[in-house]
């Protein structure tokens, strides 16, 4: 071969691998708006007032305005957050005392309980909801924030439970032998050795948990009514009810109730991907 | 022991015992308070009842999208494995859509689709304009629309879980491959996906179950459920019937049915997942 002839062979990789290039870029960036355009829309949208919007000319600030002046949204994020930081403690709290029960202690029957708890994983929320529903409100827990938070919990426990039992399996054995050794209980070995090893398994369901409560709707629209009560999620479904179709202020009002989940999102985005990887590796 | 009363004290009266009580009133004609034995006939008049067969093949027919939904997602991940510069912005992009609530994904789309929104317009203005999609306000394309949506919003999990899957693939066979001369293409198809069929048949898995058990909010927001029922699924028709209409023997065996569907498609994930090893 030529010297010339091998230069444009040469010449022909790096064009070939550079057109490869620019075409999964094309690709990607292609994606990206698809997956972009919705959240530039809606910022776009809340930027009208509503007859702005309607004929398509002009900015106002009016939607966001009327979003904090006219609707209880500050006291609906108050309560999603409050809802979601006790949800989360109670299932902590009793799925990590599970995970070490079922994960590290093993007792007898331990196998007959982890297998209860798998099978609540596959119960559908609307296949128990009902039931639910009508002995809560027969014990007068509709319309509290507890009742609420009970139903979070029986929700949330169970991938968290099956995700901290694996997790504790994982965890070397001699560990605990030698904090036995050492004369501690089970009650410390648990809180001083075990929930601290636990850690990222923590972070992942907090940040699971999080934003799977705050976008909820179904439970918080049946449990919370009263409209001092409700999240920012139920605030905003009943929106597009109560104001026609202004639709300027629903868009204000899903940025704002996006903003704290896209947050937690942004920062803790690892953990959650650990967590989805996670629920398959076992 | 002590340490396993916890989960038991709530799951037991807030998970298991309202299953429980689903499966007692499926065969009775609950009214929220009391309640007669009816036997199955509240499943053969369910199953007669052609309200309930049309949301059964809503179901069935919003299967369709789990392939697509997949096939994006895997598509992309090769894209994305090869680790272009600035990959991990893409992967962030691609995986917003997890954060937010159906609710105002629900919003957004409904901006998209409805008469005289967004789809409408960019339509116009590159002059398709007398395609005039309208499509939440009639059935099947309400429903193709739900499907979308739920396409969009999917799209980043899965890229996820097959990014995951990649990643736990020795690079040295890409390496072995790449002396043996093997084509891009033949590493993908001969190496690269046989080796993520685990990770491919949790996506499916995992969107089938989304499909039928968590598109509640979606359909509260985009429709409704209609028109008349147009986009009801299952888990839409369970709500509906007990507080709508207040019929809450027929949610209960409705409920009953969702459950046994789920239960199916987890068993066979168990059976898939735990056989290949």
């Amino acid at each position: 071969m030529k010297t010339s002839q091998l230069r444009e062979t040469k010449n022909y990789i790096v064009w070939s691998r550079r057109g490869t290039r620019t075409l999964i870029y094309l690709v990607l960036i292609l994606v990206a708006i698809v997956m972009l355009f919705p959240f530039w829309s809606m910022l776009m949208a809340s930027l009208h007032s509503e007859p702005q919007y309607l004929n398509g000319r002009g900015y106002s600030l009016q939607s966001w305005t009327e979003l904090f002046q006219s609707l209880p949204v500050v006291r609906e994020l108050l309560n999603s957050t409050l809802l979601c930081v006790c949800s989360i403690v109670l299932i902590l709290v009793v799925s990590l005392t599970a995970g070490f029960a079922l994960g590290t202690l093993r007792f007898r029957g331990s196998g007959l309980v982890f297998l209860l708890v798998i099978s609540a994983l596959m119960v559908p929320v609307q296949s128990m909801i009902i039931p639910e529903f009508v002995n809560l409100a027969r014990l007068g827990f509709i319309d509290q924030y507890y009742g609420a938070i009970l139903v979070y919990a029986a929700v949330g426990i169970p991938f968290a439970t099956f995700l901290l039992t694996a997790y504790f399996r994982r965890l070397p054995e001699d560990v605990i032998e030698a904090a036995l050794m050492d004369g501690l209980g089970y009650g410390k070995i648990f809180v001083r050795i075990l929930v601290p090893m636990a850690l990222p398994a923590i972070a992942t369901i907090i940040v699971l948990q999080f934003i799977q409560i705050w976008d909820d709707l179904l439970i918080g629209l049946l449990f919370l009514q009263t409209p001092q009560l409700r999240p920012i999620t139920v605030g905003l479904a009943t929106l597009s009810s109560q104001h026609g179709a202004d639709f300027p202020l629903i868009m204000a009002g899903s940025l704002l109730s996006a903003l704290p989940a896209v947050a937690v999102y942004l920062f803790f985005q690892r953990y959650l991907i650990s967590g989805l990887t996670m629920g398959m590796s076992k | 022991m002590l340490f396993a009363i916890p989960v038991l004290v709530v799951l037991g009266p807030l998970m298991f015992y309202p299953v429980g009580q689903t499966i007692y009133h499926s065969f009775t004609n609950w009214d929220g308070s009391h309640s007669q034995w009816i036997g199955t006939a509240g499943y053969s008049a369910l199953f007669h009842n052609p309200e309930f067969v049309q949301v059964l093949e809503n179901n069935a027919r919003m299967i369709v999208a789990v392939p697509v939904a997949i096939l994006a997602s895997l598509g992309v991940a090769f894209l994305i494995n090869g680790r272009p510069r600035g990959w991990k912005i893409f992967r962030s992009i691609f995986f917003l859509p997890t954060a937010i609530s159906w609710v105002v994904i629900g919003y957004i789309s409904v901006s998209f689709f409805q008469n005289y929104g967004i789809l409408q317009d960019t339509l116009g203005k590159v002059g398709l304009g007398f395609l005039h999609p309208d499509l939440l306000s009639h059935q099947g394309g309400a429903l193709i629309a739900v499907m979308i949506t739920f396409i969009w919003a999917l799209f980043g999990v899965n890229l996820i879980i097959f990014l995951a899957g990649m990643a736990t693939i020795d690079q040295e066979i890409y390496d072995a491959a790449k002396i043996d001369g093997a084509s891009s293409f033949t590493v993908m198809w001969r190496i690269t996906l046989p080796l993520l069929r685990r990770f491919i048949q949790f996506a499916l898995i995992f969107s089938l179950i989304t499909e039928f058990s968590a598109l509640f909010s979606l359909i509260y927001i985009m429709t409704g459920g209609g028109p008349a029922f147009g986009t009801t699924t299952l888990e839409f028709y369970v709500y509906e019937q007990a507080f709508s209409v207040g019929n809450f023997g027929a949610a209960a065996t409705a409920g009953v049915v969702l459950f046994a569907i789920i239960f199916i498609i987890s068993m066979i994930q168990f059976r898939v997942l735990s056989g290949d090893e």
